[in-house]
């Protein structure tokens, strides 16, 4: 699992996802995410086009972080995912709590508020 | 039917390892491994995965007694129409079935951040029995289909 953060500007931070959000791909970047993005309230969007595989460990993780967001008045959105990954956020509902967007420019927008 | 056929030609698996991170690691890389001599469509491939992400990592977080990690045991078994995952462990005795699917969230502060791992091994499975044996261990046995009209058809190379 790796993980890239990139500032795109007027405090919205976008994060790439590569790899496999399996319980050993979640302990390796759950940790460095948050450090990345809670403790400055940073309004967030995570392209997750190149991610393959997310369990549950993965939705635990994000409704953590965007709750965490959200206390500060930040926000949390998703946005790219491939279809069996969209199928365990609706499964679980995420996708009822989280914004899940098709591509970066829509994720932005509601990033952004 | 091409697909069922290649399941046909498919051997049974069997993987044994330590309930920790560790052994977790080595026995889904393990599983892969068997799974890319099945050649499956992208989506059973996918459950076959989440199953057994979520089986064993429950059995890892959970299912240590007085501190002693489980002996875990998995055995994937092709079938005509599905994959047969069985997860054999020595640990706390836990039966899954009866579990219920947590609460759908109205926000975000009211979601739960537990109960989802069950929840996806349900949707991903066709059947889900237990039985916990007279060696005391788990046995927990998932049925994964490879179609959406999946059947109880026998399993293995007679199948």
């Amino acid at each position: 699992m790796q993980m890239q953060v990139k500032d795109a500007g007027e405090g919205l931070l976008e994060v790439l996802l590569v790899g496999r959000l399996d319980t050993p791909g979640v302990d390796r970047i759950e940790t460095q995410l948050t450090a990345h993005l809670v403790p400055r309230g940073a309004r967030a969007i995570i392209d997750l086009s190149q991610v393959t595989f997310i369990g549950s460990g993965g939705i635990r993780m994000f409704i953590t972080i965007a709750r965490a967001l959200g206390r500060k008045g930040a926000k949390l959105v998703l946005y790219g995912a491939q279809p069996l990954v969209g199928q365990v956020f609706e499964t679980t509902s995420l996708n009822d709590i989280v914004p899940v967007r098709l591509d970066a420019t829509a994720a932005a927008a509601v990033a952004r508020g | 039917m091409a697909d069922r056929s290649r399941a046909m030609q498919a051997q049974r698996a069997e993987i044994r390892f330590p309930g920790t991170h560790e052994g977790f690691a080595q026995g889904f890389a393990r599983l892969r491994s068997a799974l890319d001599a099945e050649r499956l469509e992208a989506a059973p491939r996918y459950n076959v995965e989440l199953v057994f992400e979520e089986i064993v990592a429950n059995i890892v977080s959970h299912g240590a007694v007085n501190g002693r990690e489980p002996d875990v045991r998995v055995t994937l078994e092709p079938c005509s129409d599905s994959i047969v995952l069985t997860f054999d462990d020595d640990g706390v005795p836990f039966d899954p079935r009866g579990r219920s699917d947590p609460v759908h969230p109205r926000s975000l502060e009211e979601a739960k951040v537990g109960g989802f791992g069950l929840m996806l091994v349900r949707r991903a499975a066709s059947t889900l029995d237990y039985l916990r044996t007279a060696e005391g261990r788990n046995r927990l046995t998932v049925r994964v289909a490879l179609s959406s009209a999946p059947s109880n058809a026998p399993c293995g190379r007679t199948g």
